[in-house]
């Protein structure tokens, strides 16, 4: 425990005051107002108040452009036209016809005029791709999301084939649409860029770019290209880091479908990173017990200095937490105050930069060993630790047990029982609240007891059993002795 | 069989001469008691150590609950109403017992996600892993939502009058 | 049969009460008064089979006292056994163990007679009966494996059947019929044990009995010289060296089976039988491996194609069954043997390289 916490608690209020005064006196800006906590349970006292810095406002989007309307061309999904003549002018365009033919536009009477314009009736040229018949050639760069989101934005034209069709306006709410539209960037992706131009597979084909277990490398071929990305200042390092991280290994190396992928965090077509107040709902899609948990905490208080997700378990780099995230092994580090209060008005800022550094994911990071919430952060840290070594002695018996043969079926499941305390106490550390923790570690321990006293009482039985076939090994002994004695005396002299 | 060699009755054992036989006699009464005493000995020891486990065996315990076709009562209609579950121990796992609109279900507790005990979460109607908030279909055990990769595996259960029983195997 | 004691004392005590009502007294004598040859220390592996079938007997009769041959309760009975019963741990080890250790000293009671030729005139008929005795020895331990229910049980069985069903001509109808089905089943449960506690403890016992006649008949064969045919000179057999078997050769024997009973409550204790998992016919384990005395057939269905890998066990029994009549040679001292003890040596070696390889994989 901290030396002398009154001390502490005096000299917080004195802290707080001042604070207060600064607050007032600076002009209230957009900033959430500070969380004061109502809950009595809390370690938080209701007069602690943290400055928070301004937030960033978000940048307004430009509008999507309206939206154009479907090519209209003679023919039908009959016409084999155009690809009649091009199997047989070179092998790219061989290879082009081929592509659309294995696509699921072919397979759904979607052909060459449908994006191309021409009359596909004819396999002359000079009739095919006549301008005259509606012929457009290859669309530009900037106009290709008009053209496939002239379909497929339309509602009537998509409903037999019961697809989304709100891909054209999230397109243009992204990143990439956004540079489109203000920078005229044409070197952002766009819809052929992952989905293909001829060869257009749906999602749920694992050939194709877009099937979750394939987007990684998709986004990678522009991300992870640090040419490509120079000109944005974006790392490029994400997808190597993903691949190593648990929902990397989960999708790519276990091919579990239900593992995140760079779209299920950051959008598909709306691609954007999650921004700071919206990262928990994105994590909590999946991870739902634990944002619920999570929002019972102080920290889901404080938008704007309240730890996310991404705080203590990274972001491509996520991986399996441990104890370890509670406090830095060897002290904390000196960190900068500029790291994390602004040098003008003190006030506080929590920005992904910042953490970074898996070493710098701790609670102390925040929690520095002065602070008042310090001795909360170590109990926690204590109770956790506790329990889970009381579970793994449980089990270290156990094992002894089996290996010498006993049947320990019983033990097992009294330690299934803690491991299930040890898991839900692990998951409670999102509320920050010691009491629930220390209820849940105090029954895991309790359970963790019980089974650990099965196991030793089977190892007591064991060495019971050891010890009584001394005992009879003994008296089958003296058997021999008495009888080899007896025949010793068969043959006595006389 | 002792007694025979000491009446020389049988063949090829031997015969204390009766000329070393007086000489030797007042300690051969001695040894020959304490011989008696160690074949009885002896030969009791045997019989103990054989037929101790064998008595042991037989008498029968007290927890004999996962034995030939047990069962174990799980409650009955009236502590579990429609709607209710609970988890109870069947031999040495632990069992999640529900009552369902379509009947009385029983599934092993474990979580097939991480082996967490689930519980019945009577507000959600639906079997819950407190861990990682994995939910089972009670009417058939399936997974709802949630991170197990399996459904939970079913339990054979009978209802005799009032009382539920869930049958082992 | 009675017959006159005319000077013997009478008796005292319970033994007294017996003679005199039953009169067992002379044919318990020409049981017990017979002469065996002198230097008989590995005559003791016989009598060690037979001790470990008395243990066997017991404890499996304990077992059955607890045991339930259903699919869904049997793994639970065994469980309870080995968890909850007083001393059910050490019954069921025991008779793990004795298993084991009856069909090891079976195969070195086999090996010890052939190396003698005691299965020469005048005991073929003996050596027959023996073999038999090895079948279904082998058939106890082929049953009784798949009791417990568990997967390694299973599993060996489904495997061990397969191997059945592959016999020419004989094998599907033979695989149903050890299957009570297509399938490893609650029928094949059934059909296991009545067979492992009824039908072969029957027959069994019958064959027991008939040996240890045909032995006390022809008393134990003299490794140094073959016994004297009809009609041709025999040795003078007035020097030889012989030992009475009781009390002497007795108490021998007994000292065997206290060691063996060691041996036994060691193994029990220390290495207790285990059990896996409960049988799941959904899914199968990596390593299927039946016991040790199936491993040798087991490897050798891996590297040969599996007509000969199943012909070739058959035609070894028949060999074996047949041995008396396919070997002539009168001698009964392995140097005099040189074909038959090489073969021999030669067979022993292959199977226990193709064993230990099994083991290994």
């Amino acid at each position: 425990m901290r030396p002398l916490p009154a001390l502490r608690l005096l000299a917080g209020p004195a802290l707080a005051g001042g604070l207060l005064v600064l607050v007032v006196a600076a002009s209230a800006t957009a900033g959430d107002p500070p969380a004061t906590g109502g809950s009595a349970t809390d370690a938080e006292p209701a007069w602690y108040a943290v400055v928070q810095a301004t937030p960033t406002p978000a940048i307004p989007l430009e509008s999507a452009p309206p939206l154009p309307t479907p090519i209209a061309h003679p023919g039908d999904a009959s016409a084999t036209g155009c690809v009649d003549c091009h199997d047989q002018v070179d092998n790219k365009q061989a290879a082009i016809a081929e592509d659309w033919r294995s696509s699921i536009h072919a397979k759904e009477g979607v052909g060459c005029a449908d994006c191309h314009g021409g009359d596909p009736r004819s396999d002359e040229i000079t009739v095919g791709m006549a301008v005259a018949n509606g012929f457009q050639g290859v669309p530009g760069r900037e106009e290709t999301v008009g053209v496939c989101g002239g379909c497929h934005a339309n509602a009537e034209r998509m409903r037999p084939y019961q697809i989304a069709t709100d891909q054209y306006s999230k397109y243009f709410s992204s990143v990439h649409g956004q540079r489109l539209l203000t920078a005229n960037d044409t070197k952002v992706a766009i819809c052929i860029d992952c989905h293909g131009s001829h060869g257009v597979k749906p999602a749920s084909d694992p050939t194709a770019d877009v099937y979750p277990l394939n987007v990684p490398d998709l986004c990678a071929s522009c991300h992870a290209d640090a040419e490509k990305m120079e000109p944005y200042g974006i790392p490029t390092d994400q997808f190597e880091v993903y691949k190593l991280s648990v929902h990397g290994r989960q999708l790519l190396d276990e091919q579990d479908l239900r593992a995140p992928t760079c779209t299920s965090c950051h959008g598909s077509h709306a691609a954007q990173p999650p921004r700071s107040d919206t990262v928990v709902d994105v994590c909590g899609k999946c991870h739902t017990a634990t944002q619920a948990l999570y929002e019972e905490s102080a920290h889901s208080r404080l938008p704007a200095v309240g730890p996310k997700c991404w705080t203590c378990h990274g972001t491509h780099d996520v991986t399996e937490p441990d104890e370890r995230l509670f406090l830095h092994e060897g002290g904390v580090p000196d960190y900068l105050c500029a790291t994390c209060h602004s040098p003008t008005d003190q006030s506080l800022r929590l920005e992904l930069d910042q953490f970074e550094q898996e070493s710098d994911r701790r609670c102390d990071t925040c929690h520095h060993e002065r602070s008042v919430i310090y001795s909360q952060v170590e109990a926690i840290a204590g109770a956790i630790g506790g329990a889970a070594s009381a579970y793994d002695a449980a089990l270290f018996r156990i094992d002894e047990a089996a290996a010498l043969g006993m049947i320990v079926a019983d033990a097992e499941v009294a330690a299934a029982e803690a491991k299930t305390g040890l898991i839900r106490a692990r998951a409670a550390v999102h509320t920050t609240k010691l009491a629930a923790i220390s209820a849940i570690t105090k029954e895991t321990v309790d359970k963790a007891a019980a089974a650990e006293a099965i196991a030793n009482a089977k190892l007591d039985d064991n060495t019971f059993r050891r010890q009584a076939m001394v005992v009879v090994i003994a008296i089958i002994a003296l058997n021999v002795l008495v009888l080899m004695g007896l025949r010793r005396r068969l043959h006595a002299p006389g | 069989m002792p007694s025979e060699i000491e009446q020389g009755t049988s063949g090829g054992g031997t015969t204390i001469p009766a000329a070393e036989a007086g000489g030797r006699e007042s300690r051969g009464f001695g040894r020959r008691r304490f011989i008696r005493y160690l074949m009885s000995f002896s030969i009791v020891s045997s019989l103990a150590i054989v037929v101790t486990p064998i008595i042991g065996f037989l008498i029968p315990t007290k927890s004999a609950s996962g034995t030939a076709g047990g069962r174990v009562l799980a409650g009955t209609l009236e502590t579990l109403p429609v709607g209710t579950g609970a988890v109870i121990a069947v031999g040495s796992k632990p069992a999640i017992v529900v009552s369902t609109a379509t009947g009385v279900k029983a599934y092993s507790a474990i979580c097939t996600h991480l082996g967490c005990i689930v519980l019945w979460d009577e507000a959600a109607g639906a079997i819950i892993c407190p861990c990682h908030d994995g939910r089972f279909n009670p009417a058939t055990g399936a997974v709802v939502s949630g991170p197990p990769p399996a459904p939970l595996a079913p339990l054979a259960t009978a209802v005799e009058g009032n009382e539920i029983y869930i049958v082992t195997g | 049969m009675t017959t006159d004691a005319p000077t013997r004392a009478p008796l005292g005590g319970p033994i007294g009460w017996i003679e005199n009502r039953l009169h067992l007294g002379p044919f318990i004598g020409a049981l017990l008064h017979v002469r065996v040859p002198a230097d008989a220390k590995t005559f003791y592996l016989g009598g060690i089979t037979l001790f470990l079938f008395g243990i066997q007997v017991v404890t499996g009769t304990l077992l059955a006292l607890y045991y339930s041959p259903t699919p869904d309760a049997a793994y639970e009975s065994v469980l309870s056994i080995t968890s909850d019963v007083q001393f059910g741990w050490l019954i069921r080890s025991i008779h793990h163990w004795t298993a084991n250790l009856m069909i090891l000293s079976l195969i070195l009671h086999v090996i010890r007679i052939f190396v003698q030729g005691a299965y020469k005139y005048p005991r073929e008929a003996t050596w027959l009966v023996g073999g038999g005795l090895l079948m279904l020895t082998i058939g106890f331990g082929f049953t009784g494996y798949l009791l417990p229910w568990d997967q390694r049980a299973y599993w060996a069985t489904v495997v061990g059947t397969e191997i059945a069903g592959a016999v020419p001509l004989i094998g599907p109808p033979l695989l149903l019929l050890l299957r009570g089905g297509p399938d490893v089943t609650d029928a094949t449960l059934a059909r296991f044990f009545g067979i492992h506690v009824l039908v072969l403890p029957l027959l069994i016992g019958a064959l027991i009995a008939i040996h240890l006649l045909f032995v006390h008949q022809q008393g134990l064969a003299n490794p140094k010289r073959p016994d004297p045919r009809p009609g041709r000179p025999g040795p003078d057999l007035s020097a030889e060296k012989t030992k009475p078997f009781f009390p002497d050769y007795i108490l021998d024997e007994l000292i065997a089976w206290y060691a063996v009973l060691t041996a036994l409550v060691v193994l029990a204790t220390i290495f207790p039988a285990g059990l896996e998992a409960k049988a799941d016919p959904l899914i199968t384990p990596e390593h299927i491996k039946p016991e040790w005395y199936f491993l040798g057939v087991y490897e050798l269905l891996k590297l040969v194609p599996e007509t000969v890998g199943v012909v070739a066990p058959i035609a070894l029994v028949l060999v074996i069954v047949i041995l008396p009549l396919l070997d002539r040679n009168h001698e009964v001292r392995p140097r005099r043997r040189p074909i038959a003890i090489g073969l021999a040596t030669l067979l022993l070696v292959g199977l226990g390289v193709l064993t230990v390889l099994g083991g290994r994989s």
